[in-house]
This record gives C-alpha cells, structure tokens and sequence, in this order.
C-alpha cells in the first residue's frame, strides 16, 4: 500500500524526477495552481528500463476543481497535459480534488498492479 | 510477452467473443475495410463506436477482456464492476482493434483505456469508476440503469444477522 506518493517524485514542488515529470509538474502547476501537487512516475513499476517515463500518476489539489464532476476534473488535467498525452505519456493515474476534500482527506489509493498490457 | 500468457489472451478474447454471444464478426475484420480509423465504416468510426456505446447499458473499452484483463487498470474496472454483481456488460477489448483503439479516443476526446460508458454515456475511467464505488455514486447510477448493485443485497445480509 503506497503511503504518501512522493518518494519516487522526490517532493511536492519542483526537485527531482526526469525531463517528462519535471514538465508536467510545470503544466500542471501553470494550469490548475495547485495548492498541493504529486507527480509519481510508475513507468518503472510497469516493465520500462529506468527513466522510461511512459507511466505517470499525479494528485492535484486545486480550487479550479471546485463545483466541477470529476469528469470535468480529470479533463482539465487532461488539458494541460495534452501534447505530452500525445506523445509518450502511455498512461495517467489522476486524483483531483479541492482543497476542502484533500483537508478532510489526505490519502490517495495505490496505483493498480500492472498486467502487461502496456508493453502492447 | 511470453508465448503462454499469448496464447492464454487469445483464449480469453475467445471466451469473451463467446460471453457477448455474437455469432458474428470479430471487430478487427471491420478495419480491413479500407480508410483509416476515421474512414466510413471503419470500426473506429463514429457511428461504429456510437453503436457499440449503445449496445447495452454498460459498455466498457478496455485492454484483454473481464476473463483476462491485460492491464492494471482495465482490471481494476472488471474488479469493480464484479463487486457490484455486474458480470453482464459489454466489453470490447481495444488491443484486437487498432482502429477502435484510436476511434474510442476520438470519440470520447479521452487519452486512454480503460473507459466506462453507462447508457451510451461516457463516464470515465478507472480512476473515476473506483471513486463512484467509494462514494456510493455507483450504486446509484446502477439504479438508474434498472441494475440492482450487489452490495446493496450485502448490506442487507448484514442487517438480517
């Protein structure tokens, strides 16, 4: 069970992590000005060599998301990230809540195991 | 891939071409009929999708199929959705169909698999459909679809004993 999901991103803000995270950590941040961010590269944990970056899951704390349905939500962050989603990002784990609903719950569920089917 | 989980998905694909009991066509012939996967006709077409969509109150494009999902995430649907006691739904696995695997995207202007369509609506993916299940939307859009969630039989177990 992943507790918070900032190891592998090396924190919140800015830090570490390869070009791919480091980009959309920037678009998602200009985009949606999170109060809290995570960006958790998964590529590793779905048979990529390391610093694959084709597998991101990402939380985002944001007012932007307020009155919207999750749809909306995870179209937004869609939005921001759609050249990336184009192009080499195969896969993308989203958690979008307002800054209300990460306040009264701070958690996020663990990423589903891989079954092989990205290598397709 | 190893040979033998091929060959196991290739069982699976059968098994879930026997579950929604067409006699008919694999999907996948539909894109030997020329064009891409916008053409006229093509499986990834829109009224090709539309169709699909609409076949059955739940609809779901996802990679293998609910007897052997091949993604984490397309299994994680399968899972929900079994929990709830649906087991009789539309599954269309995009890995067979390159053309519906574009035309599904198109369609629905998401980037990826799995995606869940309730009464022809698009309702989003795995992460969405695990929310609707945490928060008891689930129950209640099966409601409206005249789907009675097993849970809700769960529930009342509990309260008999």
């Amino acid at each position: 069970m992943r507790g918070a999901l900032l190891a592998a991103a090396g924190g919140a803000m800015g830090g570490a992590g390869g070009p791919l995270a480091r980009t959309i950590r920037a678009k998602l941040t200009a985009a949606l000005q999170p109060t809290h961010l995570e960006v958790r590269d998964d590529s590793p944990r779905h048979g990529g060599p390391p610093g694959a970056e084709t597998h991101f899951g990402v939380l985002v704390v944001s007012g932007r998301f307020a009155g919207l349905p999750l749809l909306q939500r995870h179209r937004l962050v869609h939005e921001a990230l759609r050249a990336e989603l184009a192009g080499p990002l195969h896969a993308l784990q989203v958690i979008a809540r307002t800054p209300q609903q990460w306040q009264s719950d701070p958690r996020a569920p663990p990423a589903p195991p891989c079954l092989g089917g990205s290598k397709r | 891939m190893s040979a033998a989980v091929r060959a196991g998905w290739r069982i699976g694909a059968v098994a879930a071409a026997a579950l929604r009991g067409r006699a008919g066509r694999p999907l996948s012939q539909a894109a030997g009929e020329g064009g891409g996967a916008e053409g006229v006709g093509g499986s990834g077409s829109r009224e090709a999708v539309e169709r699909l969509v609409r076949e059955h109150p739940v609809v779901v494009f996802m990679k293998g199929s609910p007897a052997q999902p091949l993604c984490g995430f397309s299994n994680a649907v399968v899972q929900i959705l079994r929990l709830h006691g649906v087991e009789d739904y539309r599954a269309h696995d995009v890995l067979q169909d390159p053309d519906l695997r574009q035309g599904i995207k198109n369609y629905s202007n998401w980037p990826t698999i799995p995606q869940v369509y309730l009464n022809g609506e698009f309702v989003g993916g795995c992460d969405i459909l695990l929310q609707m299940h945490q928060n008891g939307d689930l129950v209640e859009e099966l409601k409206k679809l005249g789907i009675r969630s097993a849970l809700l039989d769960a529930e009342k177990d509990q309260e008999k004993k």
